[in-house]
């Protein structure tokens, strides 16, 4: 049987299929978010079963996760982002203690027991700064694509420093920087560190070694590093970093499909 | 008539209602069906699930009608004071003498919450000057304009010092639209320093004993406005006979809350405990009555708790909740979620406490107002959450924060610090503003999150001993 995992994220939507007894995953795809996100999932899911050559009948469990789990009408059970990344990490990295997520829309910490579980969380979801949508503002502000932002920033000679935590005045403070002739690259640096700092400060000092990161913002060339240098630790991006969720969600079937307890709501048990 | 507990719609409230009324349901003069308030503008009930025992429908009948009983006492020649920025200190004195009936006008901040934006304070408040910037008790100085919530009270007071810098602000404004205000100040608690004599206060924090009688002092002041307004003397009697009633409450607060953090299944949904405790503070304008309305509410959970039924799962996490919630419907939330809510500080936890009686009353009162948490330290105040969890056996902490309201900015951070570190349970933080619509989606990731966590947690740990202590020895006494 296959377990799928759907993460409906505010900028994307990731699905996994996993095979439920092997645990090994038989496809995963990405797709950008719309307004009908549980048409998108169904299109992205359609799009998976068909270059796996897999039946629909062989879906056993569905899982959603992420900021539209609600609206997957697929879904088995709904269970949280923070729930799911800390299972989809630690299936690919069993000794990760710290978790740093930085998707489209929000930011989190998860810092896990030695058992794997979730030991405590923070989460930042009022603010665009730390946040992947930060990153897209400023690109555009530049003039570049969110995928060069990184490579960009790697040419910096002299970070800017960016003083505001507010994606409205960092873009005001950037306007001025380019006014005065502050180089692009050094601007893209320094709101790389800024981002980063956000991150810092949501971590209060306690990131239990080792950390990874995940989320879109992963991806970005020059992030990790960004953050090692703000948390003062090493950290390594888990595999496929986007879809570290929606792997986690589709192991969390896969244990619903073998009987094994799963995490959950008690509102969603007893459903 | 004695439905299973649960919580109810209002929809499914109307039918309730004529169910208990079929039964006989007897009502204080206040009552009626909860449908009613939604006419008179409180559109914030649609979204709610309620208890729905008769007890509740009193409960929430009583909060609700605050406004007439004012308005009537005021049309009887009844004096009414408006204590600001005060967390059961004044009501307890005004409530000690005939005829005076006290309110907190502060408690206009849930007007908002329960009315949505069919109050207008907010906007009136923003059109003067006092914006969103500001915590949502400006809400108060909105309502003082339009008069169309409370009447307007004859003698104001407000406390400052060690409280908060907002509602001082927004008294002031107050004042200058022709209110006078007695101003009573209260100190930062400090620890007693050498050389100083120490006193213990109720909660089983110390203070130096120049603090307790500089408090003293004030409260001397006010007491002398309250008796050159209403023209009667405020006796040591008559203050020893108010305190006696407001411990009444206090006790009868005390009990509830015990057997509702600690029943084994949950016996009082988080929202009518959330209005049970704010009693204590201010009575809702009739300390009589409130004692009438939490006797009903406290035999319910006695049934219910001999009965062994509740209005959630008995699998519902426990959780400890710290900061009243600006949204109401957000007790509803982690319910939803799987939790429940065992142990709070809704920021008044002093008012909890029975006040001293074996004391002069002034010195009592001024050693009950030196309890506050709020003109401590945050570590003070973490302090005694901990000690709280550890009495209710609560597995994990929710701190609410309320946008523009702040006592210190970084309070939150520090209580869950010290929580983190003394106790080692989870922490989350979330902020609530008025009208959490837009937010609901993130709210309830968390508090959902923190559920699974926990759920997680027990499925790897046995149920914390402490939780098991506490369903075993239920105490009505302070902790420390």
């Amino acid at each position: 049987m296959i377990a799928v995992g759907i993460d409906a994220g505010s900028r994307t939507i990731k699905v996994v299929l996993l095979d439920a007894q092997t645990r090994s995953v038989r496809s995963a795809g990405v797709l950008d978010q719309g307004v009908e996100q549980n048409a998108l999932a169904e299109q992205l899911l359609d799009r998976l079963l068909a270059e796996g050559g897999i039946a629909r009948r062989e879906l056993g469990a569905v899982i959603a996760t992420g900021y539209g789990r609600k609206l997957i009408q697929a879904a088995d059970a709904t269970i949280t982002e923070i729930t799911c990344q800390a299972w989809g990490v630690r299936h690919q990295l069993p000794e990760v203690r710290t978790i740093i997520d930085i998707g489209g829309q929000d930011s989190k910490l998860l810092r896990l027991n030695d058992d794997g579980t979730v030991s405590d969380f923070a989460m930042n979801d009022r603010c665009a700064a730390g946040t992947g949508r930060f990153l897209e503002v400023v690109a555009t502000r530049l003039g570049v694509r969110l995928e060069d932002f990184g490579e960009l920033a790697k040419n910096s000679r002299r970070r800017a420093i960016i003083s505001s935590m507010c994606v409205v005045f960092a873009e005001t403070e950037i306007v001025g920087l380019l006014a005065s002739g502050t180089q692009r690259e050094d601007i893209a640096a320094g709101v790389q560190a800024a981002v980063a700092a956000r991150l810092g400060a949501m971590a209060g000092g306690r990131v239990p070694r080792p950390a990874a990161f995940t989320g879109g913002v992963a991806l970005v060339p020059g992030m990790r590093a960004a953050l090692e240098a703000a948390l003062e630790t090493p950290i390594v991006v888990a595999v496929q970093p986007q879809t570290t969720a929606a792997l986690g969600a589709a192991i969390l079937a896969a244990r619903r499909l073998n009987g094994q307890p799963s995490s959950g709501t008690i509102a969603e048990d007893n459903v | 008539m004695n439905d299973p507990a649960r919580r109810i719609t209002l929809d499914e409230w109307d039918t309730r209602y004529e169910q208990l009324r079929a039964g006989g349901l007897r009502e204080p003069s206040y009552g009626g069906p909860l449908r009613r308030h939604v006419a008179d503008g409180d559109l914030r009930l649609l979204g709610l699930r309620m208890d729905n025992s008769a007890a509740a429908l009193r409960l929430w009948n009583f909060l609700l009608s605050e406004e007439d009983r004012l308005h009537r006492a005021k049309a009887e020649g009844k004096r009414l004071v408006g204590a600001m920025k005060d967390l059961g200190t004044v009501p307890v004195m005004a409530c000690s003498l005939p005829d005076v009936v006290a309110f907190c006008p502060d408690g206009a901040w849930w007007i908002p919450c329960i009315m949505e934006t069919s109050s207008r304070v907010l906007a009136q408040a923003d059109a003067m000057g006092i914006d969103e910037s500001f915590c949502p008790v400006r809400a108060m100085l909105g309502a003082f304009v339009t008069e169309e919530h409370f009447p307007l009270p004859g003698l104001l007071t407000c406390s400052v010092g060690a409280v908060c810098d907002d509602v001082r602000a927004i008294a002031q404004r107050i004042e200058r639209l022709g209110f006078p205000v007695v101003w009573w100040e209260i100190p930062h608690r400090r620890p007693p320093e050498a050389g100083d004599a120490a006193v213990r206060l109720p909660g089983g924090f110390w203070a130096a004993a120049s603090q307790v009688a500089f408090v003293k002092g004030e409260l001397q002041r006010v007491r002398e406005a309250l008796e050159h307004y209403s023209g009667q003397p405020l006796s040591d009697g008559r203050l020893a006979a108010g305190i006696s009633r407001a411990n009444a409450v206090r006790r009868q607060l005390s009990r509830l809350r015990d057997l509702v953090f600690t029943a084994p299944a949950c016996p009082m949904p988080a929202l009518e405990m959330l209005i049970a405790e704010m009693l204590a503070i201010h009575f809702c304008s009739d300390q009589g009555e409130t004692i009438e309305v939490l006797g009903e509410l406290l035999a319910e959970v006695e049934d219910r708790v001999a009965e062994r039924t509740g209005v959630l799962p008995p699998a519902a996490v426990r959780v400890f909740w710290v900061n009243p919630v600006a949204d109401l419907r957000v007790m509803n939330l982690l319910e939803d979620a799987g939790g429940r809510v065992c142990g709070t500080e809704y920021l008044f936890c002093h008012a909890l406490d029975v006040i001293p009686e074996d004391l002069p009353p002034m010195e009592a009162l001024a050693r009950m107002a030196l309890a506050d948490p709020m003109v401590g330290s945050p570590a003070d105040r973490a302090l005694r959450i901990c000690a709280d969890i550890r009495r209710f056996g609560a597995e994990a902490v929710v701190i609410s924060r309320i946008p523009g309201a702040s006592h210190c900015a970084v309070e939150g951070t520090i209580i869950a610090e010290i929580v983190r570190a003394e106790l080692g349970i989870p922490v989350a933080e979330i902020e609530v503003p008025p009208i959490t619509d837009a937010l609901e989606p993130t709210l309830r990731t968390r508090l959902e999150a923190l559920v699974e966590t926990l759920l997680e947690r027990q499925a790897v740990q046995p149920v914390p001993q402490q939780a098991v202590m506490a369903r075993r020895f239920v105490t009505t006494e302070s902790p420390q």
